[in-house]
């Protein structure tokens, strides 16, 4: 906590950018603005830049997928509480027909990216989420001229999510194989992949196929939520014995 | 009794008889190894040879290579069994994968084996390799790198301890003693 600022964090952000920021939100001690793509240059700059927060340092860059935000895929309310069981049902078969497929049903925007800044001198952290208004074509002011080492972690969002940061000085593929195809953290992007690989002896090289040796299946989660050493904790607190 | 003893006699003759059979008695009482002669078949002499000096091309991909460190290290000391770590391929026999094959590496690997000079084997080292293991639903990661690379010795484990390599590296010497490279 810095000792020369009385007010917080999020006061401070709501008297300096007052209806630029669209949500200012302290959870957890955690402080996160929601900035729109066309402000994210000018707030950003005046973040570093402004003694009165000086965020020195970024931390992340990373994207973010909302599709089928807040969809169940399990149920998990009720918890068997004898023995190995996985006290999960599924609601459908898994993601794997056309109507299981993930939608968009609470977030109108599909995809953000997520800054975290350091303010090394006044020790405070800042999350920074800015929804790309596009979703076909996810546009986000690039970050590199502020702090160069945004540049990597751009390209990883890039890659993985598809989010096209805008002045990016050297935007390509970072962490997939060349030729890639696809933007495989996307929630519609089928975990097995379109295609697996081999060596072919009769081209001497190593060729990619489509995906014949595994089928898709969805692993399920074992929750142990609510489970028989808790329900047993409960009973026990809710027994007065020593005043009965 | 009189025939028994005969060709016991024969068969533990302390004398030498001169014949070619005098080169298959045990070292002690071998006349030709007593005068400072020894005699092996050329497939033996090879796979003598081979085994005692398999150098494996280093091929750490993810954390069975730090098992892979520990084989090597002073307490289990791969170089007892003439197991020298090579950083090139043209110097090596052995490959041993050890760890995730993903698709970006999986030419590499590939093309390493390629400049390996013939005869080489290859040992494929912990799930990952054997069949993608914790991977093996994954998009980016070959199921096995014998879909790559043909293997000999498959070491089961995540990972495998240092002596399970080892217990590999030792099986994959019995295997290259049965093979026959002149008669075949």
């Amino acid at each position: 906590m810095s000792e020369t600022q009385t007010n917080s964090l999020a006061e401070r952000l709501v008297a300096r950018f007052g209806e630029v920021l669209s949500k200012v939100e302290t959870v957890r001690g955690e402080t996160t603005v929601e900035v729109a793509a066309g402000d994210l240059l000018q707030v950003a700059t005046a973040l570093r830049d402004e003694p009165e927060f000086d965020f020195s340092e970024l931390i992340d860059i990373c994207g973010v997928d909302y599709l089928g935000y807040g969809q169940n895929e399990w149920e998990t309310t009720s918890v068997s509480g004898a023995g190995f069981s996985r006290g999960v049902r599924g609601e459908a078969t898994g993601r794997f027909d056309w109507e299981g497929r993930p939608r968009n049903v609470e977030m109108e925007r599909r995809f953000a990216s997520v800054v975290h800044l350091l303010s090394i001198r006044h020790n405070k952290r800042l999350r920074i989420r800015t929804y790309c208004d596009d979703d076909a074509l996810p546009l986000v002011p690039s970050l590199v001229a502020l702090w160069p080492v945004a540049n990597w972690f751009e390209r990883e969002s890039f890659d993985l999510y598809g989010i096209v940061y805008d002045g990016h000085p050297d935007l390509r593929r970072i962490l997939t194989d060349y030729g890639f195809v696809g933007r495989p953290f996307r929630k519609d992007f089928p975990l097995i992949g379109n295609v697996e690989m081999r060596y072919d002896p009769d081209k001497k090289r190593v060729v990619y196929e489509p995906v014949t040796s595994v089928v898709p299946r969805v692993l399920v989660p074992r929750v142990i939520r609510d489970d028989v050493d808790l329900q047993q904790a409960k009973a026990e607190a809710a027994d007065h014995w020593q005043e009965n | 009794m009189g025939l028994i003893s005969s060709i016991d006699r024969v068969m533990h003759n302390p004398q030498p008889l001169d014949r070619v059979d005098d080169i298959l008695r045990p070292a002690g009482d071998n006349p030709i190894v007593q005068r400072g002669w020894a005699t092996t078949s050329v497939d033996a002499l090879m796979n003598w040879a081979r085994t005692g000096s398999m150098w494996p091309m280093t091929f750490g991909l993810a954390c069975c290579a730090v098992e892979m460190m520990h084989a090597g290290a002073a307490r289990l000391d791969l170089d007892r069994y003439g197991v020298i770590f090579r950083p090139s391929p043209r110097q090596s026999d052995v490959m041993i994968v050890a760890g995730t094959l993903v698709n970006k590496m999986a030419p590499a690997l590939r093309k390493v084996y390629d400049q390996m000079p013939d005869p080489k084997w290859v040992i494929s080292m912990g799930s990952c390799a054997n069949g993608g293991g914790y991977y093996h639903y994954s998009y980016s990661v070959v199921r096995g790198c014998d879909r790559i690379v043909p293997v000999d010795i498959y070491v089961p484990g995540c990972p495998p301890t240092a002596e399970a390599l080892i217990h590999g590296i030792l099986q994959l010497q019995k295997k290259i003693r049965r093979t026959h490279t002149i008669a075949r």
